[in-house]
């Protein structure tokens, strides 16, 4: 898919932005804090009504700002061009495209898909384990609603056994009912993510290896926290865990403490990778989310570059370019316009101001 | 504004569905633009809290002892369909599509809303599939998570012989109840019932 238009209003500091974007590459100059990052981030937030950043979606709104408009006119593969807009409140967002406003997030997540490469990305080796399973999560989810929609029921059977745990956990029917309903959809997170990371696996390998000389290789390996097949098996661990559980106040195993590792060598890559190693696999990391995009929805991604391919040496940056697949079309943004500048749609980007 | 209009309005507020305006309105209409009503309406609501309660069977509201379901000698007996709401009961009637008896369980398990199983008609349908006829408990929870848990929580109780049970086919809007969809799609849902276990 390609933007080809985008229209922001009381977004962080961007007051009024009103951008035709032409061709595939479009690059965002402009000192530090001007609002590139801002731009790029209501960009990627069509794809999932999450901030790449990982704001709160309150944290969107401008300074003194009660409400936001996010417009988006788009070319795509299979809607052809579609015009979105999301409105965004302290309280609520509604997302419109085309027919009327869309009602169930299931509907609209990675129907319009975004890859976006931040520096922020380097803590996604050494960082909590939360942020690997919410780049997991966000890239299965948008491909599959049958996840989102057991990631969702999961979530809330958790939290209603962590009420009943916080309660004394005296009420073992009660407890059992929903024990009953999250076992069943801890059973199929782990199967999807079995799969999913298998095949994001396979893409994450083959992208690292177009990217760095020969004789290293990535991988990624699943870490779950607790690998049953089976709900009844699971369940039973639940009622294993309840003294432990009710002390604790909340559900201790599960698939909310899964986590994923990167392995570069066979080995972990958080211990072993030096400092450009470790910039490479994260990029790598983003390329096999587009080529899973790809793969399975069918549209190619928009990638959004965050002041990352600044980041790399020339030799590594051009394999970048030549590793993309399916020319996608590129927002970038950095303090100083790239050496192959032609070829670029260049726009300014200064106190809040975009042209 | 005077402290009685001021009582009123805020007792309005506090009813489902009504916010600060509305209860403005309704408050100034019924004092101010047509008083007349005012008689009318403290009477029915006066009345209805006298009569109306819970039937003693299934829980649905009534005037006697038994809902005008249970009073109707018509109905099967043998198939209970089980329902959270009042509201529920009501939309499967004006499906057409049901000619069994009912029971109202007045809400779902959710910790988080604080509702335990104490709290909800559950013990008296118990008795009433203990005590025989029922043959078929068709569980019409929404398909949510505390509405799944319930129906688990509600099968774990049920007597393992005797009595089928089963769960409406949900081409109904996922999450959601039986309160939201049309009477096509609640006919389809019942005729669509599976083998729940
Ligand atoms: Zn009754």
């Amino acid at each position: 898919m390609r933007f080809s238009r985008v229209t922001l209003q009381g977004f962080r500091n961007l007051p009024l932005a009103e951008v035709a974007l032409v061709g595939k590459r479009t690059f965002l100059c402009g000192a530090n804090a001007q609002g590139k990052t801002n731009f790029l981030e209501a960009l990627g937030y069509v794809t999932a009504l999450r901030s790449f950043r990982g704001a709160e979606s309150r944290a969107l709104l401008g300074l003194g700002v009660t409400q936001a408009g996010l417009g988006y006119t788009v070319e795509h593969e299979t809607f052809g061009e579609s015009r979105l807009t999301i409105t965004l409140t302290p309280q609520d967002r509604v997302v419109e495209w085309e027919h009327g406003k869309v009602t169930r997030l299931a509907d609209f997540i990675g129907k319009f898909p975004t890859v976006a490469f931040s520096s922020q990305d380097n803590q996604f080796l050494r960082g909590a384990p939360s942020l690997r399973r919410r780049w997991l999560d966000l890239t299965l989810a948008a491909m599959d609603g049958a996840y989102l929609t057991a990631l969702q029921r999961y979530t809330r059977a958790v939290a209603e056994r962590n009420m009943l745990l916080k309660q004394g956990g005296r009420d073992a029917g009660a407890l059992e009912a929903f024990e009953h309903e999250l076992a069943a959809h801890a059973v199929t997170l782990v199967a999807r993510r079995t799969v999913g990371i298998a095949e994001l696996g396979e893409l994450f390998r083959a992208a690292h290896a177009r990217l760095v000389p020969e004789g290293e290789q990535a991988g990624l390996v699943y870490a779950p926290d607790t690998a049953v097949t089976a709900p009844a098996e699971f369940a039973a661990l639940l009622v294993n865990c309840r003294t432990r559980d009710t002390l604790l106040k909340t559900t201790e195993r599960g698939p909310h403490r899964d986590d994923l590792e990167l392995v570069l060598n066979g080995r972990p890559a958080k211990q072993f990778a030096s400092e450009g190693q470790q910039r490479c696999l994260v990029i790598a990391l983003r390329l096999a989310q587009a080529a899973y995009f790809r793969a399975k929805g069918g549209v190619t991604p928009v990638l959004l570059s965050d002041d990352v391919l600044g980041e790399l040496d020339p030799g590594r940056r051009e394999k970048f370019w030549a590793s993309l697949e399916g020319e996608p079309q590129v927002i970038a943004t950095g303090t100083s316009l790239p050496a192959d500048a032609a070829g670029w749609q260049v726009l300014t980007v200064e106190a809040g101001g975009v042209q | 504004m005077t402290p009685a209009l001021e009582a009123l309005q805020k007792a309005l507020k506090q009813l489902p569905g009504i916010g600060y305006r509305s209860a403005e309105r309704i408050a100034l209409h019924l004092l101010v633009e047509k008083p007349g009503r005012l008689p009318e309406l403290v009477a029915a609501l006066e009345s209805a809290a006298r009569s109306v309660r819970r039937c003693t069977v299934c829980g649905n509201l009534a005037e006697e002892e038994h809902c005008a379901v249970c009073a109707d000698e018509r109905r099967r007996t043998g198939q209970v369909c089980v329902v959270e709401y009042v509201p529920d009961l009501a939309a499967i009637e004006r499906s057409g599509a049901y000619r069994g008896r009912y029971h109202v369980l007045h809400g779902k398990l959710s910790p988080i809303r604080g509702v335990a199983p104490e709290d909800l008609n559950l013990a008296a349908l118990l008795r009433r599939i203990e005590s025989g006829e029922t043959t078929e408990v068709i569980l019409a929870l929404s398909n949510d998570v505390e509405g799944e848990a319930t129906c688990h929580y509600l099968t774990e109780r049920l007597p393992k012989a005797g009595v089928k049970v089963t769960r409406i086919g949900f081409g109904l809007p996922s999450g959601g109840g039986v309160l939201y969809a049309d009477a096509v799609t609640l006919r389809s849902a019942l005729e669509a019932r599976r083998d729940y276990s």
